[in-house]
């Protein structure tokens, strides 16, 4: 099994990239492979607790719960996430907080890397 | 393994979205990323501006007057003062018609490097050579 | 090397993907990527399906643009999210997403 590093700077509303991300990184885990996930610009909307899912949006909050279950390490850029008036004590409990670096570090100990840029 | 080699590939022009600036940020995060590594494991980047990411590179840029915000200008002289490669392609610039007088450097500020105009195929070998490709 | 190359877009990717060269390439086709292997524009395919590459498209974003693997080139494979881990794991060591 592998480790598979992505990240998402693409917006939770308004793009389907970051629906992708959390999608390939399901499918990866349910394949026994490690998957680390960084947020970052408006990535880091997905990082907030209380999503109202209303048809017309997509919603993140369920799966990535999901993938918090299954083990899947996410963290989300404080200083984009402070940007964009997302508090860390309205987060999503289990995403980790911190700076480009932690991306970095795990990409040292990946097999492979996916970096879905912003648009 | 003890370092890992990473090209940014900075495709996006400035300021439409957050996506150049983050390339560049991303990359100077090499100089912290050994707090989180074992002792003699490091990430080596190189910055590589292509396609109208070449765009970001034009020396002069007045982002904090009109938007309050850092200029992308100097993100790249900070990359440069921690010793950044960051190669811009030839072809491209010559593309849109920019001259080497007109890119940014960090002499004012004491850097040593300077941004490398190199032939795309400098930064393909940049590609085939490192472990793992972001685009920005 | 062995590259994967995320293909999300339509008309704005063409340019970037025709200066990849790898030794081995595979184009995975997500999102409005999609319409590469599906749409013919003037009566023409894609540019980048004649590319040396392996190709290959998402079948769940086919389906939510109301595509069919009918619709689907013959050069291009329909894949499931789990063929694309295996694509990442097995075949493409770098991966880029354009």
């Amino acid at each position: 099994m592998g480790t598979l590093t992505m990240a998402c700077f693409a917006s939770l509303v308004g793009s389907k990239s970051l629906d992708f991300a959390l999608k390939l990184a399901g499918a990866a885990a349910d394949k026994g492979h490690k998957v680390n996930l960084w947020l970052s610009s408006n990535g880091t909307m997905i990082g907030k607790a209380h999503q109202k899912h209303l048809k017309d949006y997509s919603t993140a909050e369920k799966p990535v719960m999901e993938l918090l279950k299954k083990g899947v390490e996410i963290c989300t850029c404080e200083a984009c996430a402070l940007a964009r008036g997302i508090q860390k004590t309205e987060a999503i409990e289990g995403i980790q907080w911190n700076a480009m670096h932690w991306y970095l570090a795990k990409i040292y100990n990946s097999d492979r890397v996916l970096h879905i840029g912003g648009e | 393994m003890s370092n890992v080699k990473l090209a940014f590939l900075i495709q996006r022009p400035p300021y439409k979205s957050e996506t150049a600036t983050l390339g560049i940020t991303h990359a100077i995060s090499y100089q912290v990323v050994e707090m989180l590594l074992e002792d003699g494991q490091n990430v080596i980047p190189t910055v590589c501006m292509v396609g109208e990411g070449v765009l970001n590179c034009l020396k002069d840029q007045k982002a904090m007057e009109n938007y309050g915000v850092m200029s992308i200008e100097s993100h790249i002289k900070n990359g440069l003062l921690v010793d950044l490669d960051i190669l811009v392609c030839k072809e491209d610039l010559a593309r849109f018609g920019i001259s080497e007088d007109r890119i940014a450097d960090a002499e004012d500020m004491g850097a040593d490097k300077k941004l490398q105009i190199v032939p795309y195929a400098e930064i393909q070998k940049v590609m085939e050579s490192s472990n793992h490709l972001l685009v920005f | 090397m062995k590259l994967g190359v995320f293909v999300n877009d339509y008309k704005s990717t063409v340019e970037t993907v025709d200066r990849l060269t790898a030794e081995k390439l595979g184009i995975i086709f997500i999102q409005n990527g999609v319409f590469h292997a599906t749409i013919k524009d003037n009566g023409k395919a894609s540019p980048i399906l004649d590319k040396s590459a392996n190709f290959y498209a998402l079948s769940e974003d086919l389906a939510t643009r109301g595509l069919t693997n009918t619709d689907v080139d013959s050069r291009v494979k329909v894949v499931t999210y789990s063929d694309v881990v295996d694509l990442i794991f097995n075949d493409y060591e770098k991966l880029i997403w354009v």
